[in-house]
């Protein structure tokens, strides 16, 4: 039954040439419309929060698209990017950069150690586990002194970036995590991580080293948001426990990858773009934006269980951004 | 005699949380789904009960023998008409769903009840008795009877009727199950009914022992999934014993450092007993 399904799915992969030439054409007009003013504040507004999400969607879908590793816990990179860079920049008086790199150093550091423990557990356990380890560490923040228990601390970046250096920055955020997405799942290591998402006892069999890989993508993803939470902090300019730590933003990430199509690169880039849109949209019906996004999650999988992108590259047959090596419809 | 008002105060408190788990492990175990809404059933059993309590004129726990069989009604029909049919297209799919409905149902409580904070009062709220040297309050000796009724009944249920019999045989294996004749759909059915009413059943005593809010969901859900991991998904009995547990740590680490306790003991029995102290 499954060679019949290759066979007669006829896939175009759209990675060649033009495709690239493509991706950069878009990029480019992006950093010239950021760079030059041509684009509003306001649209920059948006775009920054597209990006942001992006990046986030797009790590969440490797964790738990590609490699089977549902967490609810991705919110504890977000808080800790957050109150590193605060105390970075506002107690320390250090620059951005350096605090949004203290994010990302400490962001890595705390997924090593939770590695060792949370590995240990599959599916549903890893989910709980992750979640338990986010709320764990609210609490922490909650009655620890230095960061100022649960009052929050303000963020003062001096001197404060233009609009426009930060959508810059989040272009360029996006653009590299969807490189370094789409690049490590073309290597030995990311076709070894689809093969442990599909079934993590023959992967383990054939020669796939599950907690290496596992590891990789985890730390990779705690990174990539940290670096997302920090710019999106920097524009809040204050970070509590509660906002840090907070269930909401995996729920924002899992209703991105769960609307774009989960398991395939593009489909966050589409989520993210319409869960800023709908979120704007929604702020003119207070009280109904969370049954508008829930019912939308409902029906987006009953009847496109897919995504978007997921049923259209089914539909019309071809795949932007494959994570396929080798398509098996150019052989006929 | 500090030490023995605390753990007695610890054990009581802690039939309320294993109350939080029971409808939680029983999806667990045997639906073998993870429901992401079952803090926000929590919280409308709570809702269920404020409100029906003034309007009937009677003591809160009486509203159980309305919102017992409205909420197993409610379970009963979600399972069958929409979580059953997500769960053919697979785990993650299910998952989504009961995370829709969880942020759909937190919406609609907050139109419906507003953002205020709520309260079941009863008219031994604040009595106290006295036994010995140690004060017990009244409202909790309540709370622990009526979770203990609920724990011991729902185990005999299980134990000794044929539905019983026929959701522990799903449990164990479905796929045998199915083949002796047993209806797994209404089984599942059933079982999420049985969750939904012992979610009635926590809310009041949620509602009764602190004030909650539309979105106190998440926490109650929380403490469910950190009482049925630490207890084993799928055993009743465990859930009692983790609920205790986790309250004794509640009650030791005070206000400020009992979640914390509870979560790194929660991350303890996951590293060394993977499947909880009493599972299988």
């Amino acid at each position: 039954m499954a060679k019949k399904r290759l066979v007669k799915r006829n896939v175009r992969v759209l990675d060649s040439l033009p495709m690239l030439i493509v991706c950069i054409a878009v990029v480019a007009a992006l950093y010239v419309a950021c760079l030059t003013g041509l684009a509003s504040n306001n649209a920059m507004r948006y775009m920054i929060q597209i990006f942001l999400y992006m990046t986030m969607g797009e790590m969440w879908n490797l964790l738990s698209g590609f490699t089977g590793m549902t967490s609810l816990g991705q919110q504890l990179y977000v808080g800790l990017a957050g109150y590193s860079v605060a105390v970075a920049t506002t107690k320390l008086q250090l620059s951005l950069g350096i605090g949004l790199a203290l994010g990302v150093a400490v962001s890595v550091v705390i997924a090593l150690l939770l590695s060792l423990v949370l590995f240990r557990m599959q599916g549903m356990y890893f989910s709980i586990a992750t979640w338990v380890v986010a709320e764990a560490f609210e609490k922490l923040f909650l009655s620890w002194k230095y960061v100022e228990q649960g009052s929050g601390m303000t963020i003062r970046v001096v001197p404060y970036p233009k609009i426009s250096e930060i959508c810059a920055a989040s272009l360029t955020l996006c653009v590299v995590a969807v490189a370094v997405v789409y690049l490590l799942l073309r290597t030995r290591v990311g076709l070894g991580l689809t093969a442990m998402r599909d079934d993590i006892t023959a992967a383990s069999a054939v020669g796939v080293n599950i907690f290496a890989g596992k590891l990789l993508v985890y730390v990779i993803a705690a990174a990539f948001i940290a670096v997302a939470a920090g710019i999106f902090f920097v524009n809040k300019g204050i970070v509590y426990p509660e906002s840090g730590f907070g269930i909401g933003w995996t729920v924002s990430m899992i209703f991105i990858v769960t609307i774009g199509g989960s398991g395939t690169v593009s489909g966050p880039i589409v989520g993210a773009a319409i869960y800023v849109f709908l979120q704007e949209f929604l702020a003119h019906y207070p009280g109904w934006s969370n049954i508008i996004l829930g019912a939308i999650t409902i029906l987006v999988i009953f009847f496109l269980p897919k995504g978007i992108m997921g049923t259209l590259q089914e539909k019309l047959g071809f795949e932007i951004f494959s994570a396929k090596r080798f398509s098996f419809a150019r052989h006929r | 005699m500090y030490f023995v008002q605390i753990i007695v105060n610890g054990i009581l408190l802690g039939s309320v949380y294993a109350l939080l788990g029971v409808g939680m492990t029983m999806i667990f175990g045997i639906v073998k789904l993870t429901n992401l809404a079952h803090g926000e059933f929590i919280v409308l059993g709570a809702y269920l009960a404020t409100v029906l309590a003034p309007v009937l004129g009677v003591d809160p726990v009486v509203t159980l023998v309305i919102t017992v069989p409205l909420m197993f009604l409610g379970g009963f029909l979600l399972q069958y008409f929409l979580i059953g049919r997500a769960m053919k297209k697979g785990n993650e799919p299910a998952l989504l769903v009961t995370f829709g409905l969880s942020i759909i149902l937190q919406d609609v409580m907050l139109m419906v009840f507003s953002a205020d904070a709520q309260h079941i009062v009863a008219s031994y709220s604040k009595s106290t008795v006295k036994l010995g040297s140690i004060e017990i309050s009244v409202l909790h000796l309540v709370l622990f009877a009526i979770s203990l009724i609920s724990i011991l009944s729902l185990t005999l249920f299980l134990r000794y009727t044929y539905i019983g019999r026929a959701i522990r045989a799903t449990s164990d294996d479905s796929d045998a199950a199915s083949l002796s004749g047993v209806n797994i759909n209404k089984i599942y059915a059933v079982a999420m009914g049985i969750a939904m009413a012992s979610a009635a059943v926590a809310g009041l005593c949620v509602g009764m022992k602190w004030t909650y809010y539309p979105s106190s969901g998440g926490s109650y859900l929380l403490i469910a999934f950190v009482v049925v991991v630490i207890g084993g998904m799928g055993s009743v009995p465990g859930t009692l014993a983790a609920g205790i547990l986790f309250g004794l740590a509640q009650v030791i680490g005070g206000a400020n450092y009992g979640l914390l306790i509870s979560y790194v003991m929660l991350l303890i029995v996951l590293v060394v007993r993977p499947k909880g102290i009493f599972g299988k």
